[in-house]
């Protein structure tokens, strides 16, 4: 039956218990069955908590929820009142970007690219010229500022074509894919800003891709020099 | 090997998040953000419908959505959206319970349920299976089971949230697994 041990058995699980007492919890599992049986089927209880699936209702719950997104947003710190009408759609679609992450990421042995969608692109994309007159009024968290962030796009551009001789087909398909989705995204958020300046989120996101253009660039141009 | 040089955290995208709808959603993109809604729909109503034992679920899952609409202006990317999706319609479910029975008291509610849910295997309803006999559970000792070993709440962040204490929240989570091992089938 229960002992006293058995209502630690979830700290011990958890790794809640201090050193002294997991070490004397330890020595008691050796020699209980009854308690090892049972922090097994707990360890088993929290895997499966784990993998529960997620499941939609029978119903769909969307029209009911369109129907109240037209009241109020929450005000943002500062700012006119947000408008709260549909907005056109951009053509850029969600799943390049999450792809072209993909497929920077995943790589099979050997160091070889596994190309995880289309993008049979021939040639550079050009980069996405920054346009003054497009740049939202400021930027949060741009770590770059525009002028040095263009100079070194354009250098490491121009390196990157250099070397583009010595690449492997397979890796300049992929970067040339990366690009191009790492400009869509670029343009995205400048062009939902030109709608919104001051969003932080878009704003954050804008720094984040132009950064990530940066350093895939600097990597593409360091695999291009340092290729043996 | 060169070609791990590309492979760093810099150039990842958290996978499966799709930034560009919550972008767009929160630029006031209605379509955006029903696609939003439709790619974590079954993990919210799975979500609301675990914490709530079933009662409402539709209904709850509706008004964190709307919520979630109404914030998204606040949402500033550092956590990824279904992190921040989650947290919200927790906190929706729990302001809904938060009613006149205060929730300390709710702790020690359904002994009775633990007693027939806990029975020993040769007893035990075989019909019953894990997401029904975690419905089952009295509300504090779900609310925590879900908080903790689905959702990956600590018992600190559990104790704050239900005004209760860090112990208490490490026994019920205790009781609870205790009772879901007999229906792991
Ligand atoms: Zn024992």
């Amino acid at each position: 039956m229960a002992d006293v041990w058995t209502d630690r058995l979830s700290e011990y699980l958890d790794d809640e218990l201090t050193p002294a007492a997991r070490a004397a919890l330890e020595s008691h599992l050796a020699a209980c069955p009854e308690c090892a049986a049972t922090l097994s089927e707990l360890r088993a209880v929290v895997e499966r908590a784990r993998r529960l699936p997620g499941r939609p209702p029978a119903a769909d719950l969307w029209p009911g929820i369109e129907t109240r997104l037209a009241g109020p947003r929450l005000a943002r710190s500062a700012g006119p009142a947000r408008d709260v009408r549909p907005a056109r759609r951009f053509a850029f679609t969600a799943p390049q970007l999450v792809a072209a992450g993909l497929a920077l990421m995943v790589m099979s042995g050997g160091g070889t690219w596994v190309l995880l969608h289309g993008g049979r692109a021939t040639s550079m994309p050009p980069v996405a010229a920054s346009d003054p007159a497009r740049e939202p009024a400021r930027l949060v968290n741009a770590g770059v500022a525009d002028q040095r962030y263009d100079e070194a796009i354009a250098d490491l551009q121009q390196a990157l074509e250099s070397g583009r001789s010595q690449m492997d087909p397979t890796t300049i398909a992929v970067l040339e894919a990366n690009l191009k989705a790492i400009d869509a995204a670029i343009e995205q958020s400048q062009r939902a800003l030109a709608q919104d300046q001051e969003n932080v989120y878009l704003n954050n996101h804008l720094a984040d891709a132009r950064q990530r253009k940066l350093a895939l660039l600097r990597r593409a141009t360091a695999l291009a020099g340092g290729k043996t | 090997m060169e070609a791990f040089a590309l492979r760093s955290p810099a150039d990842s995208v958290p996978a499966a998040e799709p930034i560009p709808d919550v972008a767009r959603a929160a630029a006031g993109d209605v379509r955006a953000f029903e696609d939003l809604y439709r790619t974590h729909l079954p993990r919210v109503h799975a979500l609301v419908r675990r914490m709530t034992g079933g009662r409402e679920a539709d209904e709850i899952t509706q008004d964190v959505f709307v919520r979630a609409w109404q914030k998204l202006g606040t949402f500033r990317g550092d956590a990824s959206f279904s992190t921040w999706l989650h947290r919200l319609a927790v906190n929706v479910v729990i302001e809904r319970f938060r009613t006149e029975q205060a929730r300390r008291a709710r702790m020690h509610d359904g002994e009775e349920i633990f007693e027939t849910l806990s029975a020993p295997p040769q007893t035990r309803d075989i019909g019953i299976d894990f997401e029904a006999a975690l419905e089952k559970l009295p509300d504090g000792a779900r609310e925590i089971f879900v908080l903790h070993d689905v959702e990956g709440y600590k018992h600190h962040e559990i104790a704050s949230l239900l005004e209760i204490s860090p112990g208490t929240s490490k026994a019920q989570l205790h009781r609870a697994r205790m009772m879901l091992r007999r229906h792991l089938t």
